[in-house]
């Protein structure tokens, strides 16, 4: 049924759609820290600004992220934005990433005992020196696994960005299935390539976890 | 000297301290004394800026406080019941990093002074670990190098013995004992008779948000039956007061 050889020749074909798709999803997780890590601290505050931002999550947690491809895809060039397929896919990600996120972000900050915002003001410290000297740092630990499960999703919703003609990984795969018209070795081939990639990234981060908890084990 | 003058506190329409009134000369222990739901850490949380009273004021030195400002300008300390201390920071970087964010020490002084500290609460050892790395006791010690660490006219202790065995209880006894020599103002809510046996200190014994009784462990401990709401209470025979003779000998 699966053509190994197939699979084996058409593999530099994959390493090299492989490697967008990795692009992909770390640029899309760095938008997704950097709008998505504020956007939850905002969920937790007290500021107005939390409404529109809960609105933003809503909105993008709501829809389906094909549909907000197309949106980046077909929307910003009206706003004069005019991109490569690639950055499209990018902002996209990264910007639905950043809804979940910052709900990530909003659960730890919600899960640290109130008791350390207690200390840190009893100590002197202001709101702000003891969310990002105190609260932030504890609160990015314990979401740790779910910032790792997150990352994982990115490198796998990487393939929708084939919709577009991004070649990375998947669309390399319906490249070669144009070729050789057998499509259920490519698919294995290229479903064990994100399998790799994602059971190896799964266990590091699961090393680095391991670490990072030494300081609450006694 | 401390004078609480009037303190009243309520939490939805419940009334939790009423009116509460006491002073403290520098180098005393005042122990607020009583069972649970009394008000005494709602006390020590209003002197620690953590609620605000209702009414009443605070004077430190014949000057009123701002307690607003009190935990910016280190006037008072407070070491909590569960110590809160930072689990993701080690020994030495609790103590470090307020003096470093609030009291504009430089990384080597707040060092320093850390370091000091440790040494001096048997925690030299101890400096790089984590706080779940450390015994109750030495938990407990931790949190008070903290707070000391700052400098602070007025310390409080929250329960500070409720977690503590009897042997870790006299350590923590000692330590609020040189405290006050130091010239410390501390007030330490608790209901561990244990702790109040072993302290020169005046007790405050409250109920239902009052204190009802006030005497020197002193003259508490030379006649015990001229002040039976403290005897009793320390005795442990009634849990609360609520039954307890009516006569007060308050000082």
């Amino acid at each position: 049924m699966i053509n190994w050889s197939l699979i084996i020749s058409k593999l530099p074909l994959f390493w090299q759609g492989l490697n967008l798709s990795l692009a992909i999803a770390c640029l899309s997780c760095l938008i997704g820290l950097i709008v998505g890590i504020p956007f939850g601290i905002i969920l937790t505050s007290r500021l107005p600004l939390r409404y529109p931002v809960s609105a933003y999550v809503l909105v993008v947690r709501g829809t389906p992220m094909l549909i907000q491809i197309f949106f980046f895809m077909y929307g910003l060039p009206h706003l004069g934005i005019r991109l490569a397929p690639f950055w499209y896919a990018v902002l996209a990600i990264g910007f639905n990433s950043a809804a979940y996120v910052s709900q990530i972000v909003r659960s730890g900050i919600q899960a640290i005992q109130k008791g350390q915002t207690e200390a840190a003001h009893v100590l002197g410290l202001s709101r702000i020196q003891a969310m990002f000297y105190i609260i932030l740092p504890q609160a990015l630990r314990i979401t740790f696994p779910a910032f790792g499960n997150e990352f994982v999703n990115l490198i796998k919703d990487s393939s929708l960005a084939s919709t577009i003609g991004v070649m990375e990984l998947t669309r390399t795969g319906q490249i070669a299935i144009s070729s050789s018209y057998d499509a259920l070795t490519i698919y294995a081939g290229i479903g064990i390539c994100y399998l790799v990639v994602t059971s190896s990234l799964t266990i590091l981060l699961h090393l680095i976890e391991k670490r990072m908890n030494l300081y609450v084990k006694n | 000297m401390l004078k609480i003058n009037g303190i009243s506190k309520s939490f939805n329409g419940r009334s939790v301290l009423k009116d509460v009134y006491l002073s403290i000369h520098k180098g005393n222990i005042a122990i607020l004394l009583g069972s649970s739901g009394v008000g005494k850490s709602t006390l020590l949380r209003i002197l620690n800026n953590l609620e605000t009273a209702d009414s009443g004021s605070v004077i430190l030195n014949g000057d009123t406080l701002d307690l607003t400002l009190v935990n910016k300008n280190h006037t008072v300390g407070l070491v909590f019941q569960q110590f809160n201390l930072f689990d993701h920071l080690t020994v030495e970087e609790n103590i470090m990093l307020p003096l470093e964010k609030t009291a504009g020490k430089s990384a080597d002084q707040a060092r320093t002074i850390a370091h000091e500290l440790l040494a001096h609460y048997g925690l030299a050892d101890k400096a790089n670990v984590y706080p779940a790395q450390l015994s109750g006791g030495q938990k407990q010690r931790l949190a008070i190098a903290r707070a000391v660490a700052l400098r602070p006219k007025i310390l409080c202790f929250d329960e500070p013995t409720s977690a503590l065995d009897p042997l870790l209880t006299a350590h923590v006894a000692t330590s609020i004992q040189e405290l006050a020599r130091q010239d410390y103002i501390v007030l330490v809510a608790t209901h561990d008779t244990t702790l109040v046996e072993k302290l020169d200190c005046t007790i405050y014994l409250m109920k239902n948000g009052s204190i009802i009784a006030t005497v020197s462990s002193k003259d508490f401990y030379l006649n015990r039956q001229a002040y039976p709401q403290v005897d009793q209470f320390l005795a442990g025979i009634i849990e609360d007061v609520e039954n307890a003779p009516s006569k007060n000998a308050s000082v």
